[in-house]
């Protein structure tokens, strides 16, 4: 309990002083905090609505954060989410318009199969191979695979095979067989958020309770350590960022299969960088990615309506996700002035005594 | 002790924030019912470039903003962040109850499409998208492709006029597109058509930057395109145009504005802008709107009711070149000139 309540505390603390500064800023430019944070949150939680539009949000960010997750746990950075969650999306759509006659549950099926082993082998095989094999560094690797797999559907869409007869660079609608069907009529909310669900449970059981996750960490704590205890640290990190693009991937199929329908041109989808904020946040922890997406999927769409309310721009809620993330990545000088101020005070009765 | 304590400085921050979002709820409750029923009410969703994208949204909420003067609306605008908040916008003002909703951009199509199925007694407005098939949603139409004509008719000349100061003399210009469709290509087949009618050996240069919302990428497209002999330049980009405009003011060469009347952006270097009249087309529909005279399916705006036209020049430009155009302009109207809006071959 206590070390569940120790791990909120750096989130928690962050998101207060994020929320109070934005709340200056607002000040500052002549609005009023306690309505526009009041109609974020309503615009976020307040009705059936909102609520579901949240959670469906929420989804993306809970697949891909946790495929960032996985990756952190193993030690690697996998910035290339975005990359993945295209190839992702890709897949899945092209499945899901060119496949005919299929029922609508193997329909799903192997569009999800396909995409994330697409999205999978896209993260495993040049970033995982060229990390395990010769040390380039994943950073490197995983972003240049994202442009890649962006500027591969700019090329698949734009006049490409996978554009829909026409003017618009759009890919063909998914057949009905492929998409997944709503919780909430009228919003965006699919089944994708029991999909989430299961499979945050899956990558918790992974990492915690099997030795192939036990393996993982072990290379991403020490992976000199693990070496010499026998763990195969090559095929572990390729494997890890193998699963971590899985995951990624996963958030682009069920975004497809279950809200858009169809790909469209050019612009970023931004979860696979909001993932990296929401697995910081979470401090990798598979149920803490449920939370910091919820959270941050609360930001986006109660920003919406805080600007309509209220007048404070929607964009606000990008400096506050900022100074999260800047405060997050600045815990560890917090804890360092934290130990001298507690050392000197420490030291201080000793002497007295 | 210690574990008390800390316990407790967690209970009070939850306290503290559970207080302020409850105040928050109560201050925020009154106000989001408070509009009258006899209200007529217009909400406008942006697509993902923004209010400040100096042409397409800047200009619909210029309309919108002239019908709360002159009609006495009541209005309310969205910014999308991003294309998933398109539908959400949307539906949102749909539940809210608002009478007309206008979604602004070509983009927002397939959003429309579902949103006013869902939403039968709310009327919508959709700008540069021909939805035909939905009693409720008005497709306002712009041929851009004139406006696109007159602005190349005055660069095909410029090139050609000796004594402009810093031109390049390499009878070349760039153009900056937002992404290949309809929109943005019409005013670049107007544009070619016309420079070529006046100037048949003129260059014309001719990059997509893909992305509406990044003046980055605009500025180092058009720097490229100046470094490779253009003087004068034409964003069609939406946001992305901003940077074409600060290009161009960097390297001392001309643009023109595309939508709105962009000379304030660089008042020495934007010699003139395309027009197109959103905020023309936005004020119109929401007056017939009120006055119970929608009308669904395209609503077309040319030069002939004001739907779109060019700015007042600088002085940069001459004057015989500005009677040109406005010779060219009239005989659009009197339908001696026909632009198409097919790209010509090679482009």
């Amino acid at each position: 309990m206590n070390k569940i309540i120790k791990e909120l505390v750096t989130p928690f603390v962050a998101i207060i002083i994020a929320i109070l500064i934005g709340a200056c800023v607002m000040i500052l430019t002549g609005h009023n905090p306690l309505t526009a944070y009041g109609a974020l949150f309503s615009g976020a939680f307040g009705s059936t609505v909102n609520l579901s539009n949240t959670m469906a949000n929420a989804i993306p960010l809970i697949l891909s954060g946790l495929g960032v997750a996985i990756a952190f746990k193993a030690g690697l950075f996998n910035i290339g989410a975005e990359g993945q969650y295209w190839i992702g999306s890709m897949a899945a759509v092209w499945i899901g318009y060119s496949v005919h006659g299929l029922p609508p549950i193997l329909h799903i099926s192997l569009a999800v199969l396909v995409s994330i082993l697409a999205a999978g082998l896209w993260a495993g095989i040049i970033p995982g191979l060229a990390k395990a094999l010769v040390g380039a560094h994943e950073v490197i690797t995983t972003m240049m695979m994202s442009y890649i797999a962006i500027f591969l559907s700019h090329y698949m869409l734009e006049n490409g095979p996978m554009m829909q007869p026409g003017f618009v660079p759009q890919s063909p609608v998914i057949l009905p067989s492929a998409m997944l069907g709503k919780i909430v009529d009228r919003t965006q909310l699919s089944w994708g958020l029991v999909i989430a669900l299961v499979v945050c449970v899956i990558v918790y059981w992974l990492l915690y309770k099997t030795t192939l996750g036990y393996r993982l960490r072990a290379v991403g704590l020490n992976s000199r350590a693990a070496k010499y205890a026998g763990i195969n640290v090559s095929f572990n990190l390729v494997l890890a960022l193998f699963i971590s693009g899985m995951l990624a991937g996963l958030a682009g199929v069920v975004q497809m299969l279950g809200v858009q329908h169809r790909l469209y041109d050019s612009f970023s989808s931004g979860y696979g960088f909001t993932a990296i904020v929401v697995a910081i946040l979470a401090n990798n922890n598979p149920f803490g990615v449920i939370l910091a997406s919820i959270f941050f999927a609360a930001l986006s769409t109660g920003g919406q309506s805080m600007q309509l309310v209220s007048g404070v721009p929607a964009h606000l809620t990008d400096v506050i996700s900022g100074i999260i993330i800047f405060l997050i990545a600045s815990k560890d000088v917090i804890s360092l002035v934290q130990k001298r101020w507690r050392r000197r005070h420490s030291l201080a009765p000793v002497k007295e005594a | 002790m210690k574990k008390s304590r800390f316990l407790g400085c967690i209970a009070l921050v939850l306290i503290l924030t559970m207080s302020l979002v409850g105040c928050a709820n109560k201050t925020e409750a009154p106000k989001a019912e408070a509009p009258a029923k006899s209200e007529f009410k217009v909400g406008l969703v942006t697509d993902v470039g923004g209010l400040n994208d100096h042409s397409f949204n800047f200009l619909a909420n210029k309309g919108l903003e002239q019908a709360e003067k002159e009609l006495g609306i009541k209005k309310a605008v969205v910014e999308s962040k991003q294309m998933t908040d398109y539908e959400t916008n949307l539906s949102r003002f749909a539940q809210d109850k608002y009478n007309l909703v206008i979604a602004v951009g070509f983009l927002m199509q397939d959003a429309v499409v579902k949103v006013s199925k869902d939403y039968p007694d709310t009327k919508f407005m959709i700008i540069d998208s021909s939805i035909t098939d939905r009693p409720n949603v008005a497709s306002a139409m712009f041929k851009t492709e004139q406006c696109g004509y007159l602005v190349g008719v005055m660069a095909g000349l410029l090139e050609k006029t000796p004594g402009i100061p810093n031109a390049l003399g390499k009878n070349t210009v760039g153009l900056v597109g937002g992404m290949a469709i309809p929109p943005v290509n019409d005013y670049i087949a107007g544009f070619i058509q016309g420079a070529r009618s006046v100037n048949p050996g003129i260059t014309v240069n001719l990059k997509y930057t893909n992305k509406f919302d990044d003046p980055a990428l605009g500025k180092q497209t058009a720097l490229s395109e100046i470094a490779g002999g253009a003087d004068i330049v034409f964003p069609i980009a939406g946001g992305t145009g901003t940077g074409v405009i600060d290009a161009a003011k960097e390297k001392n060469a001309y643009a023109i504005g595309v939508d709105a009347d962009q000379n304030y952006l660089a008042p020495e270097n934007v010699i003139t802008s395309a027009l197109k009249g959103m905020d023309v087309a936005t004020f119109n529909i929401i007056k017939n709107a009120k006055e119970g005279q929608f009308k669904s399916g395209d609503i077309l705006f040319d030069l002939s009711n004001n739907g779109v036209g060019f700015a007042t020049p600088t002085k940069v430009v001459p004057k015989e070149v500005v009677d040109k155009v406005n010779d060219a302009a009239k005989q659009i109207k009197d339908g001696k000139i026909t632009v198409t809006n097919k790209m010509p071959a090679g482009f």
